[in-house]
């Protein structure tokens, strides 16, 4: 199968309102090849954040285009769009956003539950997500019974899930400690060489970057400052 | 999303938030339950009335009148332009013929003449003045008479009557079953020729020494009828019907009222009405229809239905409109109950969209919600009707058993009573949840997520 780059073209993401327009991205263009560690770095506000989004499918750019595996995810429908976050990509964010009421098996099965898989199919397929993290111990515990680092990981397998051959990462160690931070990056590098995967990591910490990424970006007031190449 | 996780996400939302899904569900219940017990309460009276024709046979009778006098509808004021009176030639007049005539069409079960004669009946002692009804046997056997002690006269040449509960209780029986095979006198008014002094004319005209006597007849009761008897269309009610072969015997004055007179045409009185049974429903059009053509008048109780009923459609839509208040103020509580659903479930609609969740799939969680608390509603709103109106039928009716009225069932459960209010709570929470799952599905999940 021919490589699927990720092809952002001259994008821009104006959030206006009737008082203030705030310009978060300003024409942009990147490409992503496929199979890349890529970090997204810059300070709070650059537009990080929103380029993760618009990658995502949570959001649609003001103008430019997108192409995610030959499809241009800048010109779907809403309905199109939901489609295109159940099958091609994983997110995971700073905050974990899991579900609280439901356990770590419920929340990385929900993603399923929207593709219309069976039920007893989707606890087969989440627990063995599960069990490939180290967390075959950990299934029916509630998010609030979990450490941080553990909230993650349940938080990737939730992305992981639908076996997407993207994951998209919002500031995945913001809320951790240096330790559990170095095991998280570590474990998406490992799915960048392992399973082939393009991880786009979006992060404030150059080390991380640094040491596990193959490339970056950086942004700054919406434009791109400065792209590196280590690997 | 398939159906069953629809029904199972649904269900734990709406457990996770016992309290409030209770108190929404149970201001349904309410809305439903008022709802139930007015429709109950429309559909059980205009049952009660609709048996009560049907047990008095009421729609299988007709009432034959002669045009002219006594139709009613000549005089009535706000008819115009009033209809040209028949020639006095064209009149028919109802007598045996033309019950003869009647009785041969066909569908025509029984005939007979309206005859009630002014009368004291006398029973051990006592009096009492009633209109004495004369029958045929045949009716006073048939579903029109329900008998609390024995049954209707054998023949029509019989020397017996049948005499209603609530008389005999006037002329002091304690027991009128007990009154069975006992003498009753009617004591009728005859023309007494014998008195009448054509020199002293002026003394009768201005009423002394009228030409009549009185004549008694004894008759034995055969039936002792309950206390409300019909024995015809005509809708008066009777204590005291005899045979057509006694009414015969018995001297009595040719005419019941003065209207009889006026309606006479050359020196005839004819009957005042005849009384038609028919043997089904069916012969009600094609019998008015003969009748009519013969020059006679019919009036038939089926077309005063006719009107009952729309009076019921009336005061249903009246019950169910109280109802429907209750309703509208149950489905604003839904659309509360869910717009606050939204507020608090915020994030979490926003991570189902981050993983995939489309507007559609948001759009029925919240669907799916609403229905199921109307579900709820429903179900109990119907038990709870059902229940309600249990209790006041019981209430009402041993109030009014102390007053001698029979047992009735004021509220009516058709099937599709119970159905109907099911769909119709749920129906009405769908439409209470479209503003809540629109709003639902228009979260915008890049700010459901931001970590604030």
């Amino acid at each position: 199968m021919p490589p699927f780059p990720i092809l952002i073209s001259n994008i821009s993401k104006v959030y206006e309102t009737v008082k203030v327009r705030v310009v978060a991205l300003q024409d942009v263009s990147l490409r992503f090849e496929e199979g890349v560690f890529a970090a997204v770095t810059g300070a709070s506000g650059s537009g990080k954040s929103t380029l993760l989004n618009l990658l995502g499918g949570l959001d649609t750019p003001t103008s430019g285009t997108i192409e995610v595996r030959g499809k241009k995810i800048s010109e779907m429908s809403r309905e199109e769009l939901a489609l295109y976050r159940r099958s091609q990509v994983g997110m995971i964010f700073q905050s974990f956003n899991l579900i609280p009421g439901f356990s770590a098996l419920e929340n990385v099965a929900l993603p399923l539950v929207f593709s219309g898989i069976a039920k007893r199919e989707r606890r087969k397929r989440a627990g063995e997500v599960l069990a490939q993290l180290g967390l075959e111990a950990r299934t029916a515990h509630r998010p609030s019974e979990l450490s941080g680092g553990e909230q993650q990981r349940v938080a990737i397998a939730r992305a992981l899930v639908n076996r997407p051959r993207v994951l998209l990462a919002d500031e995945p160690t913001g809320n951790l400690d240096s330790r559990t931070s170095r095991e998280i990056v570590t474990l998406l590098a490992e799915l960048n060489r392992n399973q082939g995967l393009t991880v786009i990591m979006v992060t404030h910490e150059e080390s991380l970057a640094r040491e596990f990424a193959g490339r970056s970006v950086r942004l700054s007031d919406g434009k791109v400052q400065a792209e590196e190449r280590w690997r | 999303m398939n159906f069953r996780d629809h029904i199972e996400l649904s269900l734990a939302n709406l457990w996770k938030r016992k309290l409030r899904t209770s108190l929404t569900a149970f201001g349904v219940t309410i809305g439903i339950g008022a709802l139930v017990s007015m429709v109950s309460f429309g559909k059980g009276m205009q049952k009660n009335v609709t048996e009560s024709f049907r047990s008095l046979d009421l729609f299988n009778s007709l009432t034959v009148f002669s045009e002219g006098f006594m139709a009613g509808e000549r005089f009535d004021p706000d008819r115009q332009p009033v209809e040209a009176l028949p020639s006095e030639a064209s009149l028919a007049i109802l007598d045996e013929a033309a019950l003869e005539k009647i009785a041969a069409l066909r569908g025509v079960d029984t005939v007979f003449p309206e005859i009630r004669i002014p009368a004291i009946v006398r029973f051990e002692g006592k009096d009492e003045f009633r209109l004495i009804q004369v029958v045929p046997a045949k009716v006073t056997s048939s579903r029109m008479l329900r008998y609390s002690s024995g049954k209707g006269y054998a023949s029509d040449e019989e020397d017996s009557l049948v005499v209603t509960e609530s008389l005999l209780r006037q002329l002091g029986v304690s027991e009128p079953q007990a009154a069975l095979g006992q003498k009753i006198i009617i004591s009728s008014i005859a023309f007494d020729f014998s008195r009448f002094n054509p020199a002293d004319l002026t003394a009768a005209l201005s009423g002394e020494r009228l030409p009549f006597s009185t004549e008694d007849t004894e008759l034995t009761i055969a039936g002792v009828a309950e206390s409300q008897a019909f024995a015809g269309p005509f809708p008066i009610q009777s204590d005291v019907f005899i045979p057509p072969g006694v009414s015969k015997r018995m001297k009595k004055l040719p005419f019941s009222n003065v209207w009889d007179i006026f309606r006479a045409r050359e020196g005839r009185l004819g009957y005042s009405a005849l009384n038609v049974r028919l043997s089904s429903p069916a012969f009600v059009e094609p019998v008015r229809k003969e009748i009519t053509g013969m020059g006679l008048r019919v009036f038939a109780l089926a077309d005063q239905f006719k009107e009952i009923q729309r009076g019921f459609l009336i005061l249903n839509m009246v019950l169910a409109a109280v109802g429907m208040i209750a309703i509208v103020v149950a489905s604003l509580g839904i659309v509360n109950t869910m717009v606050m659903s939204i507020l608090e479930r915020y994030s979490e609609i926003g991570i189902m969209k981050a993983v995939g969740a489309g507007d559609r799939d948001i759009r029925r969680i919240f669907f799916f919600e609403s229905s199921v608390i109307g579900l709820i509603g429903g179900v109990f709103g119907f038990a709870m009707g059902w229940a309600v109106s249990g209790i006041i039928n019981r209430i009402v009716n041993y109030f009014l058993a102390k007053q001698g009225v029979p047992y009735i069932p004021y509220f009516s459960f058709p099937v599709w009573l119970a159905l109907g209010a099911i769909a119709f709570s749920v129906g009405v929470s769908l439409a209470a949840g479209v503003y809540p799952a629109m709003r639902a599905a228009r979260v915008d999940p890049v700010r459901a997520l931001r970590p604030d």
